[in-house]
């Protein structure tokens, strides 16, 4: 059974059809990539997906429960973690805050507890903060455990937020342009912890430009234009598909970026 | 010896400080003074009701003052009208206030911004209509007169604690403020008040990251109205006359000003705040109606140079005169 399955997704906004009639799965354990023009509606479909917007009809099934029309919290508990494409962190709070208020929807806090600081709301604040340097470590930002996040390089924001999503404890991870203004290098990094999410048994939605990294880290990958899915297969079957060339490239075959 | 600096110079040992001239200062000053000292402890309270939800949470509510006056008038109703005790009374009417701002929460914190802060905005003005035009209830624009002080309270030791003179009202209050204090403090540093803090910077942000901020929100927004019926019950009792005024909107808008004067989201803004304009207009003996022009002014002052408000600047300094032990503050919360 596949872990995120979406039937007939359409949302429009006044005429225009953002997403349109959209099918696709995802699989446990996958990697799946969205790719397409600027406003062929891949935010949007995250923004969907994670009940920031409400679709205007079709439904999302996500391990095995429908979730359409959910709100964002309850989608993040029940295991879809989401990063933003902008880049969302919490810029004045340090690096360890971060990720301690990702922990804090696992952990039950009351305001009695919180006030009085019983033991058992002590015991799970411990609890949350170690689990927070789990995650930190993880994402390889231990050393700046202390710093504010805004003082972080673009790259380490990246792995911030993406160390923000992990701590909700998610089956299914969705990165909307982790590579985004960063460079080659730091890009490869970014790949690397990509790989390490997926050995640990996330599996990974990805929305990115960088062909370069899409086309290397990527099982599949669907193509959207116009918010529909114009192709759907390997990174080889997309590359060759001629549909997908002329959305991109308006009919002319050019090498890959 | 280095230690000794530290603590020379921690925030602790300006707490304390501050504690003990609060304590010890009042009986040597004449009884003007304590009145003005007692009204700066209710305002405080008040403040620090704004404080969690504006300064912590991110939502500014300029409907406080309402809630204020729906606390007084509870406590004012129940005991001239209804012959309860000042303990009952008192607990009844923050449990009373607490629920209506429940009750206004919901629909309000769904909207955000702006239309939140009108909707406050206009809860306050409705509220202060009501007071007026409910004369059996409320007694319209006379007021409410003859409400009591704190009931006396038995020592353990024998004898009684009595409120009767201003100086024991004073006391009280500030023991009300100290508890209020530390229960702010609690709640900041802790994960629940880590997630109001959240959803100041960034409410889509810690939406996805599975917190329920519409419920966050609303808890916030109950307890800043329980705080502010605390601050109205007290002013109540210390009055003993309250009338509709008290629950006027632009009352609303003085505290967020001494609020943000002080410093929003920090624990010594909502005192510092409410200490400068209060103290400084009465002090200078200002005619009264030129208090809101002077306030609107320094008010307007802080947001252009200094938007972090006394405390903000405070750091500022702190971490210039100190260079060895400069840390990065973040703007406005401290």
């Amino acid at each position: 059974m596949a872990l995120l399955e979406v039937n007939g997704l359409t949302k429009r906004f006044g005429g225009l059809a953002a997403v349109e009639d959209l099918d696709f799965s995802i699989q446990a354990g996958e990697l799946l990539s969205i790719i397409g023009p600027n406003g062929a509606g891949k935010t949007t479909l995250f923004n969907l997906l994670t009940g920031f917007y409400r679709p205007t009809s079709g439904r999302i099934i996500f391990n095995g429960a429908d979730i359409t029309g959910l709100k964002p919290h309850c989608i993040t508990r029940s295991g879809m973690g989401r990063t933003f494409q902008m880049t969302h962190i919490f810029r004045n709070s340090t690096v360890l805050d971060n990720v301690i208020i990702g922990q804090t929807s696992h952990s039950r806090i009351g305001l009695l507890g919180s006030i009085l600081g019983t033991p058992s709301a002590r015991r799970e604040k411990k609890k949350v903060i170690e689990k927070a340097k789990e995650i930190i470590s993880f994402v390889e930002l231990a050393d700046q455990e202390d710093k504010t996040a805004y003082s972080l390089t673009e790259e380490s924001k990246k792995r911030l937020s993406i160390a923000l999503a992990l701590a909700t404890e998610p089956k299914l991870l969705l990165l909307d342009e982790p590579a985004a203004g960063v460079n080659l290098e730091e890009m490869g990094g970014l790949m690397e912890l990509i790989g390490r999410i997926r050995k640990s048994g996330i599996s990974v939605c990805l929305i990115e430009h960088r062909m370069r990294m899409v086309m290397s880290i990527s099982d599949r990958i669907i193509v959207l234009s116009y918010g529909r899915n114009i192709a759907d297969g390997t990174p080889e079957e997309v590359a060759n598909n001629e549909n997908v060339i002329k959305a991109y490239l308006g009919g002319y075959r050019v090498a890959q970026c | 010896m280095e230690t000794l600096k530290n603590l020379f110079y921690s925030k602790t040992t300006a707490w304390l400080l501050a504690l003990m001239l609060a304590v010890a200062v009042p009986p040597l000053a004449g009884g003007y003074l304590v009145s003005i000292l007692i009204l700066i402890c209710i305002w405080s309270i008040m403040c620090f009701s704004i404080n969690i939800i504006y300064g912590y949470t991110g939502q500014l509510s300029l409907g406080q003052a309402a809630f204020f006056g729906i606390g007084a008038y509870a406590f004012g109703i129940l005991t001239v009208k209804l012959h309860m005790g000042f303990w009952p009374a008192f607990l009844a009417a923050v449990v009373i206030t607490g629920l209506i701002g429940f009750l206004i929460g919901i629909p309000a914190l769904k909207l955000r911004g702006p239309y939140f802060i009108l909707v406050t905005l206009g809860f306050s003005v409705i509220i202060g209509v009501v007071l007026v035009a409910w004369v059996d209830l409320t007694g319209g624009a006379n007021g409410l007169a003859g409400i009591p002080r704190p009931n006396p309270v038995p020592l353990p030791w024998g004898g009684q604690l009595s409120f009767d003179s201003l100086l024991s009202m004073y006391y009280f209050v500030l023991f009300f403020l100290l508890i209020i204090m530390v229960f702010t403090h609690r709640l900041i540093s802790s994960l629940l008040g880590k997630t109001l803090v959240a959803i100041s910077y960034n409410e889509t942000l810690t939406e996805s990251l599975g917190i329920n901020t519409m419920s966050r929100k609303i808890l916030s927004f109950t307890i800043s109205a329980v705080l502010a019926a605390i601050a109205g019950v007290f002013y109540g009792s210390y009055n003993v006359v309250i009338s509709p005024e008290i629950a006027y909107f632009a009352r609303g808008m003085d505290v967020v000003a001494y609020l943000i004067v002080g410093g929003a989201g920090t624990m010594a803004g909502p005192i510092l705040g409410t200490l400068v304009l209060m103290a400084v207009p009465e002090l200078l003996q200002v005619v009264p109606s030129l208090k809101t022009l002077i306030n609107g002014i320094i008010l307007m002052l802080f947001l252009v140079f200094l938007p972090s408000g006394i405390t903000g600047g405070i750091d500022t300094l702190w971490a210039k005169i100190f260079r060895s032990r400069i840390r990065q503050y973040g703007p406005a919360r401290g």
